[in-house]
């Protein structure tokens, strides 16, 4: 298996940790990658709200890059995907509109014919790793261990971009990768809500009620970590979870955020370390504890 | 009862609905299990209304048209806000399961499924949801172009039935936020070309709890039954917010940093966005950002200030100054 | 105890219209609505409103004469040409308050062609017109800051000597019930199409208004003129707009024929609504129907231009019946859409009974006759709202505030009261159905004196059954149970007009087709039928139509 791999502007800045991580984990699992290195961001959602058609562009001259090198794309950020998975769908309705940007692109040679595909790695594991596969490279039993799922919102929303109904198992894909690992799914309302990092800077008060908000209710209901594909919603729910918490709460919730390859990489064996745990803000040495010792020791 | 009533394949639905009585000493809201008998054809509404005919007779819900057109049953389905007229009831629910029916979220509740929709009509006066036109008055009809009058239906296909309301996560956090239907509803008069107030509309929509306060999580698009896509327009108004001037917000901050990121270099530069964001002169919000900042560069993953340029950044460049001459 | 110069009840096109006007002119205006304002059943009307246009070279009377030959010169004619006059001037004034409309490449208002019309005057926004257009009022209520009465119901009017001064309501949310006093009550709150079932109305559409006046002394005219909609959805009664035929799509019967050739050889689908559903009766009553139904065909005009100009309709057939209308025809058959009779008013609004004025469908100018053609209700509510608003502002100059008293809603509360109290019975949802399906039965597309007779007595019937049904819910917040019971009451004594003023009319006119007397008796019957409340029951009259320019000619499409 063999991918065009888009880090992500945040996986090599502020989220150093899972690049490090996806890296271990891919290489373990023996799926090739050869990185996107002249990809722009994708937007993220702030770059469309200026100029939909700058970012669509922007996204569609990626796509061109990887059905250059003849190869589909694998995402490791909710954010990028869903970005991408819109505009795909956007120059897909609309031959005129992909004609358009096709256009744009003409200076550096580029041309889109629509038929890239780009899925996060998540995806890629329940549809085409396949998690029985998966579950022979775990050496690590972590049952004894709860999960709340977090997926940030691009990844879930809206449902007609990200092909819901075509492949239905993706609404449970974070759950089932969860699961496989023989840990417990946290089932708690606010696994689909928003993080908040988007207002982070525009109203910080709102975005860390809403940190304070699905990490405690998590947390309250026993999760000993929460699992997010997003590094953006990482950045806000480990960043920001001590002001949050400071704010909106009482007591402290001090629930360690996971990047997906991070739990996959302790279930892997690769050491707490080895995975940038130390670099998160919320603490995880509890969890390697829990990780090291014996499931119900 | 007229005798060409033939046999009727139904199944048993399961369906599991909120309750709430004030009159009722400790008045607290619990929920009802109901078994109605179903045909294939029938929607949620269907089964809400078989059950107030002929099981329940107090059971109270809003509902009126049956035909999505007059936004009265929005209610949650299994955690989401729909229009349960037109949810098909195989959409949510198989044969063994159970559906959950709850009033819509964000707004008090009078009884059962019916909310105040009191906190909903305010924001969307705040607005001034009327047209301002301004000029001479044509004696016949103002001249508009049809494309702009189509692309307004878009927008007035809104029936304000509050599910965007219902499930928008930020009026989870802060009842004060305008919210997406009084949002989509000032759309629709800022694109209106009849309308002599655009710029004011814009700006009093830049400042607290309005346009900028939106997340961007989407589930107003997920949910809105009518295609309005709230999210969307406030994301157009920000961009004509800035057009008329309005940059002073942290919000118009972010967007541009964020361009001029992607422009200089064709990836972001989170430290700078920071810095921007919150303002270069702002002394107190850079204060404010520190503690963080420096946690972060002490684990190693403060990003640099220094931009990460792509190999064919130029020709980036001229995409995104190529885009912003059209959008003039 | 509340203060008005005037109540208007209802808060759909008509009421609002009304109150705009009412605000404007400097009355102490309130509406009443027992459901929010933009919930009312003037949102689910699709395809458009007439008006002629005299600077694009069209004439008003031309409109008014397709309006008198639509109605089967049963239309009072004065009447007639007033709406018609006035419509230009009310169009271009929705327009200026912000409603949108399609356009022409100049820039200017766009018309497609429509039932009955001979030129295209009927201007529209996709499919969404009447909901358009209610909300542009609801918002100019906003911005001329109308005092709503919102979620409220009315139990009675209040008439002393003879004279209307207000209403006894109940607030929903509270259960608490009032007196709302008024010099002036304006009557605007719809039509009774649950009456019948299936229907293409809202379940609220439950003939309110009708009863209420008619209970207080006003007549109700012409109620044998049920609109049988020829295009409404198989199965639920949704209605799928005329503007499809407007715009060019086709009825087809079991045999894939057009069949409007052999009954409208001129107009074909755009003939009048009555023309084309005792059409499409006919076929399906000679086996020529698919289930029962025909077909609704806009496979021709294409996916984009469906999408464009008649995207409601294409989300109706996606969402309630899994088809794309680019691709297949749909199944479609007569329901009843709209009731031409209603509260017999002048040309003011006015009602026999001094202060009480009606304005909208439960008004019958008449300007709709015998049948009403599509895009002149939009019209009807606005020229007619604006102008009971304008006689109700005279008549307050000079009308006598009256004496309060507690004695009408004392009255009320105990009749509720008692209703609540009832031991366990029927429910009312097994009257309504049994009404509605008879009343159906009896009062169809096509009728005749057994049919009728039938309705009538299955009416005296359910009377008697109604002194039966009980209230589960016997609390005071948002009680709908009670709601129904007393709109069940109302629909029963609408459902007596009806059979009553279709054991009156001897003759096919209009919506009215005997198959025991299928021609149009001119010479006796060019006259409105009346049904008044009276002690023993109901009492009967006639009166003659206004002519004015047009003799009753054949009416042929």
């Amino acid at each position: 298996m063999k991918y065009a791999f888009w880090p992500g502007c945040v996986a090599l800045g502020g989220t150093p940790e899972l690049y490090q991580s996806t890296k271990l984990v891919l290489n373990k699992l023996g799926i090739e990658v050869e990185e996107l290195t002249n990809a722009t961001c994708t937007g993220a959602g702030v770059l469309q709200e200026k100029n939909r058609k700058l970012g669509d562009t922007l996204n569609v001259r990626t796509f061109a890059q990887a059905e250059e090198m003849g190869l589909p794309i694998m995402t490791i950020c909710s954010t990028c995907q869903g970005t991408m998975a819109q505009a795909q769908l956007a120059v897909i309705k609309d031959d005129g509109y992909l004609a358009d940007i096709n256009a744009d692109l003409a200076d550096e040679g580029l041309e889109y014919h629509g038929d890239t595909v780009t899925k996060h790695f998540l995806w890629i594991l329940v549809e085409e790793y396949g998690l029985e596969n998966l579950k022979k490279h775990f050496v690590r039993d972590l049952s004894g261990l709860k999960f709340a799922p977090f997926y940030g919102c691009y990844l879930i929303r809206p449902s007609d971009a990200l092909g819901f109904a075509e492949v239905p198992e993706r609404e449970t894909s974070l759950e089932q990768v969860i699961e496989s690992t023989g840990a417990e799914v946290v089932d708690f309302k606010g696994s689909k809500a928003c993080c908040g990092l988007p207002i982070l800077f525009i109203n910080q008060g709102n975005s860390l009620k809403m940190v304070a908000t699905h990490t405690g209710t998590a947390k309250d209901l026993g999760a000993d970590a929460m699992v997010t594909p997003c590094p953006l919603c990482h950045l806000n729910l480990d960043g920001y979870q001590g002001k949050a918490a400071k704010k909106n709460r009482s007591s402290a919730i001090d629930l360690p955020i996971l990047h997906l390859p991070q739990m996959l990489g302790l279930a892997m064996g690769f050491t707490p370390k080895e995975l940038g745990m130390n670099k998160h803000m919320v603490s995880t040495s509890r969890l390697s504890e829990q990780v090291a010792s014996p499931a119900g020791v | 009862m007229p005798e060409t009533e033939t046999t009727v394949k139904t199944v048993t639905a399961n369906l599991k609905v909120y309750r709430y009585d004030p009159e009722v000493g400790d008045a607290k809201p619990y929920y009802q299990d109901y078994e109605v008998e179903v045909e294939d054809w029938f929607t949620v509404l269907d089964a809400l209304i078989k059950i107030r005919e002929e099981i329940d007779g107090t059971l109270s819900l809003r509902c009126a048209c049956r035909a999505s057109i007059c936004g009265s049953c929005a209610m949650k389905v299994n955690g989401e806000a729909k229009l349960v007229c037109k949810t098909k009831l195989d959409s949510v629910w198989s044969p063994g399961e159970t559906v959950t029916v709850d009033p819509p979220g964000n707004m008090p509740v009078i009884t059962d499924l019916v909310a105040d929709f009191k906190p909903f009509w305010d924001k969307v006066r705040q607005v001034k949801p009327y047209m301002q036109p301004t000029g001479p008055v044509p004696t016949a009809e103002y001249l508009a172009p049809n494309e702009d009058m189509v692309h307004l239906a878009g927008v007035m296909n809104c029936i304000m039935c509050g599910a965007c309301v219902s499930d928008c996560t930020v009026l989870e956090v802060d009842k004060s936020f305008i919210g997406p239907a009084a949002l989509a509803k000032a759309y629709r008069f800022v694109a209106d070309p009849r309308d002599g107030k655009k710029k004011e509309r814009l700006g009093e929509l830049n400042g607290d709890a309005g346009i900028w306060d939106c997340t961007r999580c989407m589930q107003c698009v997920e949910v809105c039954p009518k295609d309005v896509d709230p999210m969307e327009r406030i994301m157009v108004m920000r961009d004509q917010a800035i057009e008329e001037g309005y940059t002073g917000t942290s919000g118009a901050r972010h967007t541009e940093s964020f361009v001029n990121s992607v422009r200089r270099s064709g990836r972001l530069n989170e430290t700078r966005l920071a810095i921007e964001s919150m303002g270069v002169m702002n002394i107190p919000g850079q204060i404010s950002m520190a503690p963080v900042g420096i946690k972060a560069l002490l684990k190693g993953k403060l990003p640099s200030p220094l931009d990460h340029k792509i190999p064919s950044k130029a020709a980036v460049k001229k995409i995104v100054e190529k885009s912003e001459e059209t959008s003039k | 105890m509340y203060e008005h110069d005037v109540l208007i009840i209802g808060a759909g096109l008509a009421g609002l219209r009304a109150a705009v006007e009412a605000e404007k002119l400097g009355l102490k205006t309130a509406v009443l609505s027992k459901v929010h304002p933009v919930r009312s059943h003037s949102c689910a009307a699709q395809g458009g409103i007439n008006a002629a246009l005299g600077d694009r070279g069209d004439d008003w009377t031309d409109h008014a004469y397709d309006t008198v030959k639509g109605s089967d010169f049963l239309g009072d004619q004065d009447a007639i040409e007033i709406m018609a006059r006035e419509a230009g001037d009310d169009l271009i004034e929705l327009e200026h308050m912000g409603v949108v409309f399609s356009r022409q490449d100049d820039g200017r208002l766009e018309a497609r062609a429509f039932g009955g019309q001979r030129v295209p005057r009927t201007f529209f926004i996709g499919a969404i017109t009447g909901s358009a257009m209610l909300h542009v009022l609801y918002e100019q209520a906003i911005k001329h800051d109308v005092q709503i009465y919102e979620e409220w119901f009315v139990t009675k009017l209040i008439i002393e000597e003879g004279v209307c001064h207000g209403a006894v309501a109940f607030n929903m949310h509270t259960g608490e019930m009032e007196t709302i006093r008024a010099k002036s009550v304006i009557m605007a709150a719809g039509g009774a199409g649950r009456v019948f079932e299936p229907s293409t109305n809202a379940l609220i559409c439950t003939g309110d208004g009708l009863a209420l006046a008619w209970d207080a002394g006003a007549s109700l005219m012409d109620m044998e003129m049920v609109q049988y909609h020829p295009t409404t959805l198989a199965g639920n009664g949704i209605l799928l707009s005329e503007a499809a035929r407007g715009e060019g799509a086709h009825l087809l019967n079991s045999e894939g024929d057009r069949f409007m050739e052999r009954y409208a050889p001129e107009f074909m689908e755009l003939a009048s609504r009555d023309v084309v559903s005792r059409a499409e009766q006919t076929e399906i009553n000679e086996g020529r129907s698919i289930n029962g139904n025909v077909l609704l065909d806009l496979r021709h005009l294409g996916k984009t231009f469906i999408e464009e100009r008649l995207g409601y309709l294409q989300e109706v057939a996606v969402e309630f019946r899994g088809i794309d209308l680019s691709e297949h025809p749909i199944e479609i058959r007569p329901g009843v859409h709209y009731i031409m009779g209603g509260i017999k008013t002048n040309v003011d609004g006015a009602t026999v009974v001094p202060g009480l004025y009606a304005a909208g469908e439960c008004a019958n100018v008449s300007v709709h006759g015998g049948n009403r053609l599509g895009a002149n209700s939009l019209l009807d509510t606005i020229v007619f709202g604006r102008r009971s608003a304008q006689a109700a502002a005279e008549y307050v100059k000079t009308a006598a505030p009256s004496v309060s008293t507690d004695e009408h809603l004392n009255a009320e509360k105990s009749r509720i009261q008692d209703l609540l109290d009832r031991p366990k019975g029927i429910r009312w949802a097994a009257v309504r159905n049994e009404l509605a399906h008879s009343m159906t039965e009896g009062i169809g597309v096509y009728r005749d004196q057994a049919s009728m007779e039938g309705a009538d007595a299955k009416v005296d019937e359910m009377r008697a059954k109604y002194s039966q049904v009980s209230v589960e819910n016997k609390g005071k917040v948002y009680n709908t149970d009670l709601i129904f019971t007393l709109e069940l009451d109302y629909m029963i004594n609408v459902a007596k007009t009806i059979t009553q003023g279709a054991l009156m009319r001897k003759e096919s006119r209009g919506a009215h087709s005997r198959t025991d007397m299928p021609d149009r008796d001119d010479e006796n019957w060019l006259k409105h039928t009346h049904v008044f409340k009276d002690d023993d029951g109901v009492r009967t009259e006639t009166s003659d139509v206004t002519i004015t320019q047009w003799q009753p000619v054949e009416r042929v499409y």
